[in-house]
């Protein structure tokens, strides 16, 4: 994958310019083996937006490209959250559709008309590239052996746990936010290793670009104020220190504030006070240095510092008081789940729900990262040995980012960027040991390091800077045995990562979700396109208002897809609307109905997997959208109802009335036995028979029903004519006509009119 | 031509630092007495005003005038601020918005000036030996035209 | 009212041919042509006013409501049949999906011919309740026919009821006594509010059943005003659906016959000005609205600024976005059709005509009152502030009121947020000029800063030349 042909490249006197061409050259192939390793979904499927959140981007940028920026500023998308409307422009982040956008333009003024979805499809793997390059600047800036930053590069660009957010068509934030992220820390750390404001200026307007692209910048606004507070703890605090992280704070800050969507968060929210009480003592600790470097007086000095310790503790104090009042809005829920994991299932159950809030399984650390994961602690540990500001930095980054992508698979992704820091440090100081330095004087290449490309090219790209490490007492290792040995257990290693990247990419990361695959006996690839066969059909079958309600998930789909107006989507900022919503499914048709005409609902649709043993249907998420909805409603909906007496969740015979007559069950059981021969129904996910005789609707009639049954849509019945209940009606219509007035008891109601 | 003098100036000046070093321990000597007003842990027995004076005096004679020049900038900085702080504590902060982006302003220039000063100042070259007074100048401009972009920009 | 009444004095003298809004098809089930012949007036006056009648008999197997999926009729008339059923063309599912095609169904019911299961099970789905006995009459021993039943006391004589409510249209109103013999008493559900009664009996009446003396005496069917002679159901698509107690009413002998009430003199029965009432309502001649144009535009725009200019016109009128605390005028224009031709809609000063700006619940809930009338409607109208509250709202106009058809407008409307050219600038907040005096005093400071900077570049090279030494 890494460009090899490099034969004659021991010139290595010729002068830098050799060595800075190959480096290019090998920077380039690492960004192509990048994109390439992400284009697997578009060669197995089509280029085709994937999931969930890609469709709301990517039908935001299309609004972006059709009306421009301004309208796209002050979008009010009246086609979600009905009736609500979402004031779209300044609820999102924008730096996701601007870039794409800028890019379809600067195309266009190229002359070279590209589609603005072959644009979003491709962006993700695009910002790879750079990502991969972002990472050689940031290792480069930490170790002097430039192996380690092109070995960084590369394991950025192929780490299956980045991969896993960038593939073509994961149109996602991430997509360019992880770019900007590790771009952000290595101007930081040029800011702090120059003290330049210049290089803290380009910081913040970096960290002003991520802010505009992802939520995650909340990452960045805490942790460069910990490294400074980290620095200033250690008795490190420098002018330099002052320069670049007053330059960022007092630009970055700003810079956040222009973004509609955070606004005055920066100083109102508890997230980003850290910043703001690290800059307060930074000042403090540079006046204190200024008065100081007058005056060495000891006495004075502790008295000095112990009035920071006092004005910080106030401070501290007035921050509490002050978040106690409400004048600073309190961490958000998302926040305290990464503290308290079992927080957000008791509180907030809406964002428990989402899987990629879950805590990390620790095989996935594995799976996404690899040999790195263990060459991580080494990487870290190297960095420890050096300890200069620069190092503490990756010190603290790895912890956080290891503390948090262990509470949420989400986070993987911050700490990625980390990993790949720290293996390379670790691998190219073992490859600088074991490669080259036998001797001080070795002017021939070891004939050893024609294994692979990634090896040679650490070797190659060793060898130039192998003077200086041998410039210490010459330790080296002097037994080809050994050498060999080492060497080619890593050559090994590396080769095994390559292959588990690609094939983790190409069998785990790179399915759309929207459109599923599977594997037929014979062992032949079919496509199952249920999702896309349904939103198709409410896009040509259905009124253009027609409104769609279906759980939370797939709102971005029916918008982006069909074109059609939901009731909530991914975007879930009005839990009582969800809760609604989870109500409506939740609850019996009697009640299900009045909430469905009052919000002008036409169609419902539902995923059922029990046809095809699709597991992420709405009977598996079923429970979520009851505990949503008790949270609004605890005296309608009771989840200890949906249970059976001893507490199972089932869907047979067993099954609790309440399971049984909630619209949920109702809507996607309806007319499954047709397919069975009698009383054999069954269900293939939840692997449970079902009862013989299905459940009956009412207020609802199915308006389709995909060819695998993944997607069922019922269309809601207008009142009845004559003003009967749906239930009678439905009973008039199979032939039970009433055949006697019901004997009446008790005192006679009269009519008074 | 005078971008060649100054470079050269800079490159002479960054390579003797003992000079630097000597003046600010005469410095600290004399400012022992007065930092002592603002400790009050004084060892000396003068007036708080002649210790004053006598600082005032010595920030007079050992500050290169570029730095005098960035104090009084600075000290106008504070001023503004200050002042519109005082006014947003006393009638309120209405445009919320307009309120921070002009007080953000202040401090946001404060401290870019500041970061000039420590930049620009002999007695932090060893610090900066990649900061040149130029370059840290054109950093500050840069920066400065930033920030004042954001503020214009915030303040609507 | 009056000028409703005089129309309708107009119609019953027959000046002016009436044709219903809704189709002149008129399909009647009569079982034999001797039955038939019974009517004649009746099938007489209804021809009179446009109709084109159909007689077919419930057993003929070609009789179809429907064809191809279209109704074949507008209306159905359905007399008492002889035999027991109704047959395949006349179930009551055929009859309600007729109702909802929008037909409208009078039927006559008569304790004579029992009413058969498909009519009562149907009756039962509109919650219209007759009697358990098929053979049960209505009995009054004060209001009856001394000439005719002096010993049975079953055939009523009844005035018209009085309107159903202070605000609801009376079209079944007038002067004369009403002849209903052997009536099939009706009982009314409570619950829905399609149901209304026409005609009531009075409070001494009760409902009879020949067969079973106790349950009467004990557990009546119904009795006193609870029992509607006719009774009238309008669906929610405003398809008219009408019971009619006693189909005798209706025969020529009834329409000129002369009675004697209780202790009273002889007089002229009014049944046929009645039936021709009750038809007339039936069969959407009377009391039926229709909505005109509808429309809504920004209230700063006025008509008069494009003139003629019809392009501009489609521009204002009826956008689909407003803005927050836009303010809005809403436009809608009503008649009223009455036997044969639109009239401006009146609205009686005690009832209101209201619109509703509604998202989940109604935000406004206004009057709307006519600005003008043309020959035949009438413009209502409303202006108001949309309130500070960005979603997707409708326009609404809901009435519905007894005896005239639904009206039940939507027109669905975006309101939108401030956009960010749309808020104040900053100048324009004198609080905020503190703040920007703030601002601009800075960047003044800092560029004089920088040219004294750059100027004093000398001075400084001196002082650091002398230190340098």
């Amino acid at each position: 994958m890494v460009a090899a042909a490099l034969e004659p490249f021991m010139k290595g006197d010729t002068g830098r310019n050799t060595r800075g061409l190959l480096r290019l050259i090998i920077l380039c192939t690492i960004a192509g083996a990048a994109v390439a390793s992400r284009l697997f979904s578009v060669i197995r499927f089509e280029s085709i937006i994937h999931e969930f959140d890609p469709w709301f981007n990517f039908r935001a940028t299309k609004y972006l490209v059709q009306n421009g920026f301004y309208s796209f500023w002050d979008w009010f998308d009246d086609r979600t959250w009905h009736p609500l409307g979402r004031v779209t422009g300044g609820t999102l982040y924008p730096g996701l559709m601007v870039t794409s956008g800028i890019i379809y333009h600067i195309l266009r003024l190229l002359s070279m008309p590209v589609d603005i979805r072959n644009i979003c499809v491709l962006l993700a793997p695009g910002f790879s590239g750079l990502t991969a390059f972002a990472s050689y600047l940031i290792t480069s800036e930490m170790t002097t052996s430039p192996s380690a930053g092109l070995l960084a590069a590369a394991f950025m660009g192929i780490t299956p746990g980045y991969i896993s957010r960038s593939v073509a068509g994961s149109y996602d934030n991430e997509a360019i936010a992880i770019f900007l992220l590790v771009f952000t820390f290595y101007l930081w750390i040029k800011a702090v290793k120059n003290g330049s404001a210049m290089w803290g200026a380009l910081t913040a307007l970096f960290y002003g670009y991520m802010v505009s692209a992802w939520g995650g910048y909340v990452f960045i606004t805490n942790l460069l104020p910990l490294h400074a507070f980290v620095l200033i703890c250690m008795g490190r605090y420098s002018p330099r220190l002052y320069v670049s992280y007053s330059t960022w704070f007092a630009l970055g800050t700003l810079a956040s504030m222009q973004i509609p969507f955070v606004g005055f968060l920066p100083i109102r929210s508890s997230e980003h006070m850290s910043a703001l009480g690290v800059f307060g003592l930074v000042q403090l600790v540079a006046f204190v240095e200024f008065v100081r470097q007058q005056v060495p007086n000891k006495q004075f000095q502790t008295l000095l510092r112990g009035l920071i310790l006092v004005i910080f503790a106030v401070s501290m104090g007035a921050l509490v008081l002050l978040t106690v009042s409400g004048v600073i809005a309190p961490w958000s829920g998302r926040f305290y789940s990464l503290w308290d994991t079992g927080y957000a299932k008791i509180h907030i159950p809406i964002i428990a729900s989402v899987s990629e809030h879950q805590p990390t399984a620790w095989p996935a650390f594995f799976f996404d990262l690899n040999l790195m994961i263990w060459l991580f602690p080494a990487g870290v540990y190297l960095c420890f040995q050096q300890l200069k500001d620069e190092h503490v930095f990756v010190v603290i980054y790895a912890v956080l980012a290891s503390y948090f992508a262990g509470v949420m698979v989400r986070l993987m992704l911050t700490l990625t960027p980390v990993v790949c820091i720290a293996a390379a440090l670790a691998l190219s100081s073992i490859l600088d040991t074991y490669l080259v330095a036998n001797n001080p004087t070795p002017k021939e290449t070891q004939p050893n390091g024609q294994a692979t490309g990634d090896v040679v090219k650490n070797a190659t790209d060793y060898i130039k800077d192998s003077l200086r490490s041998t410039r210490n007492p010459v330790l080296g290792i002097y037994s080809y045995i050994s050498k060999a040995s080492v060497v080619g257990a890593v050559t090994t290693y590396l080769l095994l990562f390559v292959l588990h990247c690609t094939w983790v990419t190409s069998n785990a990361y790179s399915s759309p979700s929207v459109v599923l695959a599977s594997k037929l006996p014979d062992g032949s690839q079919h496509i199952i396109d249920d999702y896309r066969e349904a939103y198709y059909w409410l896009r040509q079958n259905t009124p253009p208002k027609a409104k769609i309600m279906s759980w939370w998930d797939y709102g971005y789909q029916i918008g982006g897809m069909a074109d059609r107006p939901t009731l909530v989507d991914n975007n879930t900022w009005n839990n009582t609307h969800i809760a609604t919503v989870g109500k409506a499914m939740s609850s019996r048709e009697e009640v299900s109905y009045p909430i469905l005409r009052q919000h002008d609902v036409d169609y419902v649709l539902i995923v059922f997997g029990g046809l095809l043993g699709y597991s992420g249907d709405d009977i598996n998420k079923f429970l979520w959208m009851v505990r949503i909805s008790e949270g609004i409603w605890p005296e309608e909906i009771n989840e200890r109802n949906y249970f059976t007496a001893r507490g199972e969740y089932r869907v047979d015979d067993e099954a609790t009335p309440t399971m049984r007559n909630s619209l949920m069950y109702k809507m996607s059981y309806y007319n499954y036995n047709a397919l069975f021969p009698a009383g054999q129904a069954q269900d293939r996910v939840r692997g449970s028979k079902l009862p013989a005789e299905g459940p009956q609707l009412s207020t609802m009639e199915e308006a389709f029903t995909s060819e695998n049954w993944i997607i069922r849509i019922y269309k809601v019945k207008d009142l009845d004519n004559v003003g009967r209940d749906h239930a009678s009606a439905v009973a008039f219509d199979k032939g039970n006509k009433k055949k006697k007035t019901a004997k009446r008891r008790g005192a006679r109601a009269l009519r008074v009119e | 031509m005078p971008p060649k003098q100054r470079a050269q100036i800079s490159s002479t000046s960054s390579v003797p630092p003992i000079p630097k070093s000597i003046t600010s321990t005469s410095q600290s000597t004399t400012h022992g007495k007065s930092s002592s007003t603002s400790s009050f842990s004084s060892k000396s027995n003068q007036s708080a005003q002649d210790v004053l004076i006598d600082l005032w005096n010595n920030y007079l004679n050992t500050t290169p005038q570029r730095v005098k020049l960035v104090d009084v900038f600075m000290a106008f900085l504070v001023m503004v601020g200050g002042l519109q702080f005082v006014y947003c504590v006393l009638v309120g902060n209405y445009p919320f918005n307009a309120f921070l982006s002009g007080f953000s302003a202040t401090v946001g220039q404060f401290v870019l000036t500041a970061s000039l000063r420590i930049q620009t100042n002999p007695e932090n070259k060893m610090e900066f030996r990649s900061v040149s007074h130029e370059r840290a100048f054109a950093d500050f401009v840069f920066g400065s035209l930033i920030l004042h972009f954001f503020c214009v920009n915030f303040i609507n | 009212m009056r000028w409703l009444l005089s129309l309708t004095f107009a119609a019953l003298l027959g000046i002016v041919q009436a044709l219903s809004s809704s189709g002149s098809r008129l399909l009647v089930v009569v079982e034999e042509a001797a039955e038939r012949a019974k009517y004649s007036t009746f099938w007489k006056d209804l021809e009179e006013r446009g109709y084109k009648l159909t007689f077919d008999s419930p057993k003929n197997d070609k009789l179809s409501l429907f064809q191809h999926g279209e109704r074949s009729f507008d209306h159905i008339l359905l007399l008492p049949p002889k035999s027991k059923g109704l047959g395949p063309a006349l179930t009551p599912n055929l009859l309600l999906q007729f109702i909802n095609k929008d037909g409208n169904i009078l039927l006559t019911l008569s304790a004579d011919a029992p009413t058969p299961t498909a009519i009562f099970s149907l009756l039962l789905e509109l919650d219209i309740h007759l009697p358990p006995d098929r053979n049960s009459l209505v009995v009054d021993h004060f209001n009856y026919d001394t000439t005719s039943a002096s010993e049975k006391h079953d055939v009523l004589l009844l005035t018209r009821s009085s309107p159903l409510r202070s605000d609801a249209r009376n079209f079944f109103g007038g002067d004369g006594a009403l002849a209903f013999p052997r009536a099939v008493a009706q009982e009314l559900g409570n619950t829905s509010p399609l149901l209304a009664p026409i005609l009531r009996a009075k409070s001494t009446a009760y409902s009879y059943s020949p067969k079973d003396v106790v349950e009467t005496v004990e557990d009546p069917f119904a009795i006193g005003e609870q029992i509607a002679l006719v009774s009238s159901m309008q669906a929610r698509n405003s398809a008219r659906f009408t019971v009619f107690g006693s189909a005798e009413a209706l025969e020529d002998k009834w329409f000129d016959a002369k009675v004697k009430p209780v202790g009273g003199k002889d007089s002229k029965t009014a049944n046929r000005e009645f039936a021709q009432q009750v038809t007339a309502w039936t069969f959407k001649e009377l009391g039926v609205l229709k909505v005109g144009s509808v429309e809504h535009h920004l209230s700063s725009i006025s008509e008069e600024s494009f003139g003629n200019d019809s392009v501009a016109r489609l521009g204002y009128l009826n956008p689909t976005i407003y803005r927050v605390k836009n303010d809005v005028t809403f436009n809608i224009e009503f008649s009223e059709y009455s036997y044969d031709h639109l009239a401006p809609l009146k609205i009686d000063p005690a009832d209101a005509l209201q619109l509703e700006f509604t998202m989940l619940s109604p935000f406004h809930r206004l009057d709307l009152v006519p600005i003008s009338t043309t020959a035949n409607s009438t413009i209502f109208s409303s202006s108001f502030k949309l309130p500070d509250q960005h979603g997707i709202f409708s326009f609404r106009v809901n009435y519905k009121r007894p005896f005239l058809t639904n009206v039940d407008v939507k027109r669905e409307v975006t309101v939108r947020h401030f956009a960010h050219d749309e808020w104040p600038r900053s100048w324009e907040i004198s609080a905020g000029w503190v703040w920007i005096a703030g601002v601009w005093i800075t960047v003044i400071g800092w560029v004089a800063f920088v040219g004294i900077w750059l100027w004093s570049e000398p001075a400084y090279d001196k002082s650091k030349g002398k230190k340098m030494q």
